[in-house]
Order: C-alpha cells, then sequence, then structure tokens
C-alpha cells in the first residue's frame, strides 16, 4: 500500500512537472481516442435530485440515451442526500460495486482518491477525438474549471461541473422600500439595514427580523471570503480561514442574533420566513429560488443581490453545487461516461437544465440561449445571479474538508448557542483542529 | 429376535433421527452462520488492520489504542457517555412510568383493554414516522410543545437544535449561570429521550402485567388477612417478587438504549454540537461518514463487549422468565 | 394475567374515590401518549399555510384530505409498499419455515450434539448488530452480489434465535402422548408436525407471524446501507428521504406519516392480543 502511494506521488510529481503552468498536455490519452464500437454499453449515474429536478433529469437522460447513436444508456440512481451518496459511494468502495458515474462534491472526490478510483478527466478534455475543443473549454467558467482541478493530486481534473450555484442574497425589496433603505453593499451597512428591518408586535415580540442566519460551511466561507479573505494557505497543507475576517463575521453574527435583528431558522423553515415576510434578508444558495416562491403567501418583491462585501468593486462570494465524477472502469465505459458529461455541458443542455432545475449553466454562451432568456423574463433572479457567476469562488477540495466543514459549523452553533464566548480564541482553535484534519489525511 | 437385530434396528432408528434432526437444523444454522458467526469474526479481523476505505497494513492493537487512550478517544469516550446518559435519562423514568401504570392497570376495571391498547400503540409504531412525528411536535418555529411552554409562559425553545444543557437552561432563565459539570443534557438529548420514553413505556407497561399476573393471588391474600395495609402490600409483597421482572426491563431498556440507533438518526443526525451522537451513531458516522472501516469495527467490538456482559445478565433472567410463562 | 387480582380496600366511598384517581391518572397518560397521533392526523389535513402558523391550531380550519393523495403523489409509494409487502411475506413465511425446522428438532427430537447446538444457537444472539453490520455488508455486496436487491433484505434475516427459542418452549409443552398416538397410527415426525404440533401451536404462531412481520416492517438501518435505487428500497427509506427532500412541507410529511403508520396500527387493533402475549414473552424491544 505504502508503495502504492510512493509511486503514485512520484508519478504525480513527473506528471506535474511535464506539464508544467500550462493546460496540461493531451498525455496518455489512448483510452481516450477509442472508438465505441456500438455494442451497447449501459451506465449508471448515482444522484441527489428529487421532485421537479428529478424529472428534468429523467427528461434530458431519456434524449441523451434515444439519441447519443453509440448505444450508450444512462440509468439514474437516487442515493438521497449529498452525504447518503458519499456513504454509499465509500461503502461501494469496499464492495466494488460502483457505479460508472456519481455527482460529487470536491471534498468527496478527494476522499475516493484514497481508493484511487476516480478517473483523471484531462485526457479526456484534451482529446482532439472526443474532447472539447480549446474555445469551448474557455467558454466553461474558469472557477468551474478551477474547483474540479485538485492541488493535492497533481492538478488533475477529476470531476466536471453538473449542479453548480452560488451563495447570495435572498433580499425582500418591499421590506426596504418600507425602511427607506437600499440594498445593502457592505457589511456596515447590512448591520444597519437588518437592524432597521426589525418589527416588534404590541407584546414586545419580534415580528419580523432582518437577517435569518444559515448555519454553514459554505456560508461561513462565503462570508470569509466576502471579507477579503482566503479559505486555504498557497501550498494547501493549513487552512487560511482562522484569520481576522472571519472572527469579525462571526463576531457580527453573534452580535446581530443578540440585539435581535439576526436569528437562526430550523431546517428550510427561512423560505417560510422569507415567504410569508418575517425576515428581510436571508443569504442561501441561488438554487433555492423556486422553493422561495412556493413559500410566497402573497407575491413580494424581491431580489438577488450579492452577499454584503469588504469591498464591492472586488466582489467574492462561495461557489455552491456539486459536480459529477467518472470512476475507473472498462475504456468503453469510462469514454461512454465522458461522453454524456460533455453532452450534459453543451450549451442547449446546460441552458435547459438551469431552466428546469434553477442551478447556473456552466457555460457563458448558454445566456445567449433562447431557452434562458425567455426563462429570465419571468426569473428576473435568476439573471440577477447568472451575471454573479464570476465572482464565485470555489470551495477548498482537499481530503478531510468533509470533517473541516463539521469543524466549522460546530464553532458556528457552539457561538450561537453561547458554548463559545471569545470568538476570537474559538476561530484560532477551529483552525487547530482543522489543520490537524489535514495532517492526519496527509 | 437376536439382540444384534433389535440393536441394528435402533441405532438405524437413532441414525434416522439424528440426520432428521441435523436437516431441520441446517436452514436456520446456516443464515445463522453466514450472517452473524462470520461477521463477528471478521469485525475482529478488520479492526486489526489499517483500513481506511482500503485495506491497509497489520496494526495489531493498535486501532484499539487510537480509539481507547490515543487521537480518537475524546470521540469515543465522549459518545460513550452520551450513550450512558441517554440510558440513564431513559430506562430509569421508563420503569418508575410503566411499573406505576402496570400497578394501575392490573386491577379489574372499565377501560383496561383501551388504555392499554393505547399505550401500546407508540411501541408498534414504526421508529422513523414516530420520530418524523416528534420533529414536528418540536419545531422551534411552529412546534407544539412551544406553544404549550408559551402556555404556562416559557419562552419558544429550539429543541432538537438545542445544544445547551436542560439545567443551564433552567437556571440560565433565572440569570443564574452552572458551571460546564452540572450542565445536564443537553435540551436535543432530552428530546430525544422523550421520545424514547413515549415510545418505550407502553412496551414496558406489557411486560410488568405479565409479571403481575405470575405473583401467586395466595400471597396476597395471606397479607390480607394479616391486615396489612396496601402500600404495605406493594412494598413488602409486589415488589420484591416483581424483580425478576423489574430486572429483566431494566436490562432490555439498558441494551436497546445503548443500541439506539434509528431515532438518533430520524431526529438530530447526532447532533447539535456531538450532544446527542451515542456510541452506535458514532460508529456510523466513522464507518460510513469517515470510510475508517479499522476504527468502525473497533469501536463496534468495544460496544459489543458492553453489550455483551448486559446480554450475559439478561439471559440468565430470560431463561428463568420463559419456564415459568 | 387476569387470574389474580390485587386486593381491594373496604369501603365503597373510598374506593369510588380511589377509581377515580386512578382513572384521571390513566387517562391523563393515554392522552399524553395518544396525542401525537391526533398531532399528526390534524397537520395532515391543514393546508400549508395553517400548518405553519403560530401558535398552532387545534383542529384544521378546513380539511384537506387532497394533502394525503398529494404525498402519495411526491414519492414512489407504490413501489415502496409493494418492496415492503414482498419483504415482509416472504422474509416472515421463511423465517416461520427455518423455525419451525429448528424449534421442533430442539424440542422433541434427540440427537448428537443438541445441547451444545442450542448454545451455539442462543450465542449468536450475543453478536450485536453494530459488530457485524460492516461485514455482512461486504459479505452480501461483494461476495454475494446482492447489493440492492430485496433478497439482501430478506435472507440475512430468515433465522431468529427468538423465534425458535419461543417455539421450542411451546412445542415442548405438548404431551409426549400425542406423539405416541401417532406413532402408532403410523405418523412420521414430518406428519405429527404438521397435523398435531403446528393445529396446537396457532396463538404462538400468530403471535411470531406479527412479531417478525413487525421486523421487516421496521426496517431502516440495513436497507438504508444495501439499498441504492428506489426500486427496491422499502416504506421506512422512503419515509426518510421523504423528509430529507420535501424541506419544510410538514403537513405532506405528516399525511405521508399516516400512511406509514396505519397499516401496522390496523393489524394492531385487530390482533393485539397476540401481539401483546408474544411480546410479554419475548421481551423483544425494537
Amino acid at each position: 500500500m505504502r508503495l502504492k502511494v510512493a509511486i503514485l506521488a512520484a508519478v504525480m510529481v513527473v506528471a506535474t512537472a511535464c506539464s508544467g503552468a500550462a493546460a496540461p498536455a493531451p498525455a496518455q490519452s489512448t483510452q481516450a481516442d477509442i472508438d465505441l464500437s456500438g455494442q451497447p454499453i449501459a451506465l449508471t449515474l448515482w444522484h441527489t435530485q428529487t421532485g421537479v429536478n428529478a424529472a428534468a433529469l429523467q427528461a434530458m437522460v431519456d434524449r441523451f440515451n434515444s439519441t447519443n447513436g453509440k448505444g450508450i444508456t444512462v440509468t439514474l440512481q437516487y442515493q438521497g442526500s449529498y452525504t447518503q451518496l458519499y456513504q454509499k459511494n465509500l461503502s461501494a468502495i469496499q464492495a466494488g460495486a460502483l457505479p460508472e458515474l456519481a455527482v460529487a462534491y470536491e471534498s468527496f472526490v478527494a476522499d475516493y482518491m484514497k481508493a484511487d478510483v476516480v478517473l483523471n478527466l484531462d485526457p479526456y478534455l484534451n482529446s482532439a477525438k472526443n474532447g472539447l475543443s480549446k474555445e469551448s473549454q474557455a467558454d466553461i467558467y474558469k472557477p468551474y474549471f478551477d474547483t474540479n482541478r485538485f492541488p493535492q493530486f497533481g492538478n488533475q481534473l477529476l470531476s466536471f461541473p453538473f449542479t453548480k450555484s452560488l451563495l447570495l442574497m435572498y433580499t425582500n425589496d418591499d421590506i426596504l422600500k418600507e425602511i427607506g433603505k437600499s440594498a445593502p453593499k457592505t457589511w456596515d451597512e447590512f448591520e444597519a439595514t437588518a437592524a432597521a428591518a426589525v418589527k416588534k408586535g404590541a407584546d414586545g415580540k419580534t415580528t419580523r427580523y432582518g437577517w435569518a442566519v444559515t448555519i454553514g460551511a459554505s456560508t461561513f466561507n462565503g462570508w470569509v471570503l466576502s471579507r477579503g479573505g482566503t479559505l486555504m494557505s498557497a501550498d494547501q497543507k493549513t487552512v487560511a480561514w482562522d484569520q481576522q475576517p472571519a472572527i469579525d463575521a462571526v463576531t457580527m453574527m453573534k452580535r446581530m442574533i443578540d440585539n435581535g435583528s439576526a436569528y437562526t431558522p430550523k431546517g428550510f423553515d427561512y423560505q417560510t420566513d422569507f415567504g410569508t415576510a418575517k425576515v428581510a434578508f436571508v443569504q442561501e444558495s441561488s438554487t433555492g429560488r423556486p422553493f422561495f416562491v412556493s413559500s410566497f403567501k402573497q407575491p413580494i418583491n424581491w431580489s438577488l443581490t450579492s452577499i454584503p462585501q469588504k469591498d464591492p468593486a472586488k466582489a467574492a462570494t462561495v461557489q455552491y453545487g456539486a459536480n459529477v465524477a467518472i470512476f475507473k472502469s472498462t475504456p468503453e465505459k469510462q469514454l461512454a461516461s465522458w461522453l454524456f458529461v460533455k453532452w450534459f455541458a453543451d450549451a442547449a443542455q446546460t441552458a435547459e437544465w438551469a431552466v428546469k432545475s434553477s442551478y447556473m449553466p456552466v457555460r457563458k454562451t448558454a445566456g445567449d440561449t433562447d431557452t434562458l432568456k425567455n426563462a429570465w423574463k419571468t426569473d428576473v433572479q435568476g439573471k440577477q445571479a447568472f451575471d454573479q457567476i464570476g465572482s464565485s469562488v470555489p470551495e477548498p477540495n482537499v481530503r478531510g474538508q468533509q470533517d473541516i466543514r463539521t469543524v466549522i459549523e460546530d464553532l458556528l452553533n457552539a457561538v450561537v448557542a453561547g458554548k463559545v464566548t471569545d470568538i476570537a480564541a474559538g476561530v484560532k482553535a477551529a483552525g487547530v483542529k482543522a489543520n490537524q484534519i489535514l495532517k492526519d489525511n496527509q | 429376535m437376536s439382540r444384534p437385530a433389535v440393536g441394528a434396528a435402533r441405532r438405524r432408528r437413532i441414525l434416522a433421527e439424528n440426520l432428521l434432526a441435523y436437516a431441520f437444523l441446517l436452514p436456520a444454522f446456516l443464515v445463522l452462520l453466514v450472517f452473524h458467526f462470520l461477521p463477528g469474526f471478521a469485525a475482529i479481523y478488520m479492526s486489526l488492520f489499517r483500513w481506511d476505505i482500503v485495506q491497509g497494513p497489520f496494526r495489531g492493537l493498535d486501532n484499539y489504542a487510537t480509539v481507547l487512550v490515543g487521537s480518537r478517544s475524546e470521540e469515543f469516550w465522549h459518545s460513550l457517555s452520551v450513550s450512558l446518559t441517554y440510558t440513564l435519562i431513559t430506562v430509569p423514568i421508563e420503569l418508575v412510568v410503566s411499573l406505576v401504570l402496570a400497578y394501575l392497570l392490573f386491577q379489574k376495571m372499565r377501560g383496561r383493554g383501551i388504555y392499554r391498547t393505547l399505550y401500546y400503540l407508540p411501541y408498534i409504531t414504526s421508529a422513523i414516522a414516530a420520530a418524523v412525528i416528534f420533529n414536528w411536535l418540536m419545531n422551534p418555529n411552529y412546534g407544539l410543545f412551544n406553544s404549550l411552554l408559551e402556555l404556562v409562559g416559557i419562552g419558544p425553545q429550539k429543541w432538537l437544535d438545542e445544544p445547551r444543557g436542560l439545567f443551564e437552561l433552567i437556571f440560565g432563565s433565572f440569570g443564574v449561570t452552572v458551571p460546564g459539570w452540572a450542565q445536564g443534557p443537553s435540551l436535543a438529548l432530552v428530546g430525544v429521550s422523550l421520545f424514547t420514553i413515549w415510545k418505550f413505556v407502553g412496551f414496558q407497561v406489557v411486560l410488568f402485567l405479565a409479571g403481575l399476573g405470575n405473583i401467586s393471588s395466595e400471597y396476597y391474600e395471606a397479607a390480607r388477612l394479616d391486615g396489612a395495609s396496601e402500600r404495605q402490600i406493594f412494598t413488602k409483597i409486589t415488589l420484591p417478587l416483581l424483580s425478576p421482572t423489574t430486572f429483566f426491563v431494566a436490562t432490555i431498556g439498558t441494551i436497546g438504549s445503548l443500541t439506539a440507533f434509528n431515532q438518533i438518526y430520524a431526529m438530530t443526525n447526532g447532533g447539535p454540537l456531538d450532544t446527542t451522537k451515542n456510541l452506535a451513531y458514532e460508529i456510523f458516522h466513522v464507518f460510513f461518514q469517515q470510510g475508517r472501516i479499522d476504527l468502525g469495527a473497533t469501536m463496534a467490538i468495544l460496544l459489543a463487549l458492553l453489550i455483551l456482559g448486559f446480554t450475559q445478565f439478561q439471559f440468565r433472567v430470560v431463561e428463568r422468565r420463559v419456564h415459568y410463562v | 394475567m387476569t387470574a389474580t387480582s390485587l386486593p381491594r380496600p373496604r369501603g365503597v366511598g373510598r374506593l369510588r374515590g380511589r377509581t377515580i384517581v386512578k382513572h384521571l391518572i390513566l387517562a391523563g397518560v393515554a392522552i399524553v401518549i395518544a396525542f401525537p397521533f391526533y398531532w399528526m392526523l390534524s397537520t395532515a389535513t391543514k393546508s400549508f399555510f395553517e400548518a405553519t402558523t403560530f401558535p398552532p391550531t387545534l383542529f384544521p380550519q378546513e380539511l384537506h384530505f387532497e394533502n394525503f393523495a398529494t404525498a402519495w403523489g411526491d414519492a414512489p409509494w407504490r413501489t415502496f409498499f409493494t418492496n415492503t409487502g414482498i419483504i415482509m411475506v416472504i422474509g416472515t413465511i421463511g423465517e416461520l419455515v427455518t423455525s419451525i425446522l429448528a424449534a421442533y428438532a430442539f424440542a422433541r427430537l434427540e440427537f448428537k450434539g443438541k445441547g451444545f447446538l442450542f448454545l451455539l444457537f442462543l450465542a449468536t444472539y450475543m453478536v450485536p448488530a453494530e459488530a457485524t453490520v460492516i461485514p455482512n455488508f461486504v459479505l452480501v455486496t461483494k461476495y454475494l452480489h446482492l447489493g440492492n436487491t430485496l433478497q439482501a433484505q430478506i435472507i440475512p434475516f430468515l433465522a431468529s434465535v427468538f423465534s425458535i427459542f419461543l417455539l421450542r418452549q411451546h412445542f415442548k409443552s405438548i404431551p409426549n402422548e400425542l406423539h405416541d398416538a401417532a406413532k402408532v397410527d403410523g405418523a412420521g415426525h414430518l406428519r405429527f408436525l404438521w397435523t398435531v404440533v403446528l393445529p396446537l401451536s396457532i396463538p404462538v404462531l400468530v403471535t411470531v407471524t406479527l412479531i417478525t412481520g413487525l421486523k421487516f416492517y421496521d426496517a431502516f438501518q440495513w436497507p438504508l446501507l444495501v439499498t441504492n435505487s428506489d426500486a427496491v428500497r422499502p416504506v421506512q427509506i422512503g419515509m426518510a428521504q421523504f423528509r430529507t427532500e420535501f424541506g419544510a412541507q410538514y403537513h405532506l410529511e405528516m399525511a405521508a406519516a399516516t400512511f406509514v403508520i396505519a397499516p401496522v396500527v390496523l393489524i394492531f387493533l385487530f390482533a393485539q392480543r397476540y401481539l401483546i402475549q408474544g411480546v410479554a414473552r419475548t421481551g423483544i424491544r425494537g
């Protein structure tokens, strides 16, 4: 085992050295250039989509199955939440029963690589025969490639953007109008506006809050990025979020909860609360749009604005969403899987998927399609989100990130519960814990 | 008839009976062997290697050291303490409540069957669906529990999302800060415990009713003749004679609490801040969410040993009970 | 259980007072225990907005029975119930067969190693599921290639030490004279088991059937591990999934919980005598 790792490491070092800083050379691409014989190829894709999204995905997959002309049949299998999907994959690795494709967060992929089961997509991406042209590659948002390249594994492209979104702020414009404020651009403005939005009933109870704080590691990462911080050190060996931006962000969150302008909702209740105008701001994934809308008791004027920033000119937020990874199997199945992934990322498909699922399209030119343009006539907020994709920054994709997310969420929950009162020390301690996790996972 | 012939016939008959018995036992034996015995040994095997998603080198007892005193010891002992706390809350309350209810129900009275049926209902209700109902009852925004609290003038609680201790919350509402050791179980753990008590009280009532039925009426008649009061009869006759049942109920309650998984999974996922993450859930987490087969198996073996102790205990009692049912 | 009763205190007035107090306690507890079920039904028939008002309304302002249809249509419940039905029926019959045979051998046959084998059977009960779930998973998926099948949810549970134990106790209590009479008639063990023992054991067989059926109906953790697609998933997974999928749709959650709980409650109401007595005998706790 150790020997295997050593060889792998050596290979990766060499590979990185050879490819240099430029785009990876189309090396070892023989498998990516093969022809499919037309023999039936059955593929299974494990995913997490439900309801409308699942139906839309199924319809698209059906179309791929009937039109690909190469005998490829993709079968969708729903696996529950992302956590459950991750568990399933870990178990499947044990049993040697992985599907051909699975939706995955970056940190999942890093963990699967312990067993070296994930296919490097670079040869496929750059294959003259089956890959994407340089123009086509440039059409896909750079942050979406960045997040799927793993520094820990020689910068290989180990997954491909699938369901992307970004952290934005759901803003109730009616409330802003009522209190005579404009949408807050900086965190200071935000704090003041949220406080002004608070309404109390005759009995002194709060009937409207400024901010529904959704506790989560990604939200936290968004706060850090928007305050000019970074998430990982350059060498990927330690976390970088354990600094002043995080301390400021968490302190502000606690202050706003304590002074009554913010609260922490349960589960998805923030959607209902926003929909019934019980809160002015929610910072959440852009994908939640339809769920918010379905909880509107009366029509609400609202928009999706950037989360508050330290420097609005250099806005940064966190890139949400999952990717799809291909597991190593036979050359035919691997290529067939890649062809499906590639097809799904075509402008027509990514636009269709964006409209039906509310995720962000992965290509810039998708914005030029009639599909999206028409949809944006009613989904104004979808366009608002689309225009901000460029500001989205990937989250770390190192091994152990799953556990680090728990460390962050524990910190936030402990602060909210009053279990951690010295926030600066708490952030530092969480950083130490996170660095230990990174060390254990080396 | 010569003797050897008799012997041969008898031997044939004995052989036939032996073969028939083995044939009868075979199906059950195969299933138990393949799905209980062998996996038990396999778990021990897994705990002796490094096995982080993929099998690594042999490590002897290193994993046990890691879990008991090493880098994973904090989580292990924490989750064990959650298991024990949960057991200490649920088992005594269930025991007392169900004993009292059974005692009241034991006498002939109207509506006895209806009470028993209602009490028993939660026990046959699927744990997952029932947990969904309790999650809803304990919803911080719209839940019934909070509106009941409001009726008595207590502010809304976060229930299953509340990592703060019960005593911490109670004293905190009077402005008193309690030290860490006195904060008590988190409100979330209390919530899960309430659910557990609700689910199992009726079951234990039935066990106690069976136990009460096994006490011969002669004892009561004799006591009555001696002019004993009802309280005396309860403490001097009912309780002592019921003790095998009580002991049995406590033991299976303890084992059930130590292995509780479904309610934790469906209600809190081990949160908030790990305050409901018991050992059974921790094993699930380490194995299925962290991919650490080695440490998961190690913790499972340790839990198995713990339960084995209790099971030994229980079996002696079961043996005795079943004989006089 | 009704053979004995506790002493009655003398004095009718005192008796009546005590009875009232007793009923108050018992009824109070009954209300507390039954209330979550009422609350489930109440929420299940409210509109989304009525369900999410605070303080909640005790009775729905208007009844929305269509919630049940909506909840039913939101997930492949028909598949889930079919799967659970198949697993329950085959699993229960299978477990009955293996248990009856083994119990008969232990109760009425003489063979070499009987004591040892009986202890061995009992010992399997002492290996807790926590220790075996991991290897079992690998065994079932990797070596038996039964991952994501209904069989994987049935086969590992086809024997139960508790069922064997319970049946053995009962089989032992059947008088030997009956067997002798049967032997005179030329009946072998199988025929004796089929024509005499089983008909005499109907109540205990019903108990074992119900307990086993309930076990299969409630199965959750193992199916969660071994199934990948809705096509083979049972009801309990459907319930847990429904919750994560449909976020804050509490009224639909409660509607779904209603039809997950209802079948068991109905069967229980009809067969409670057997179930309650059986559980009192074995002490199985879910």
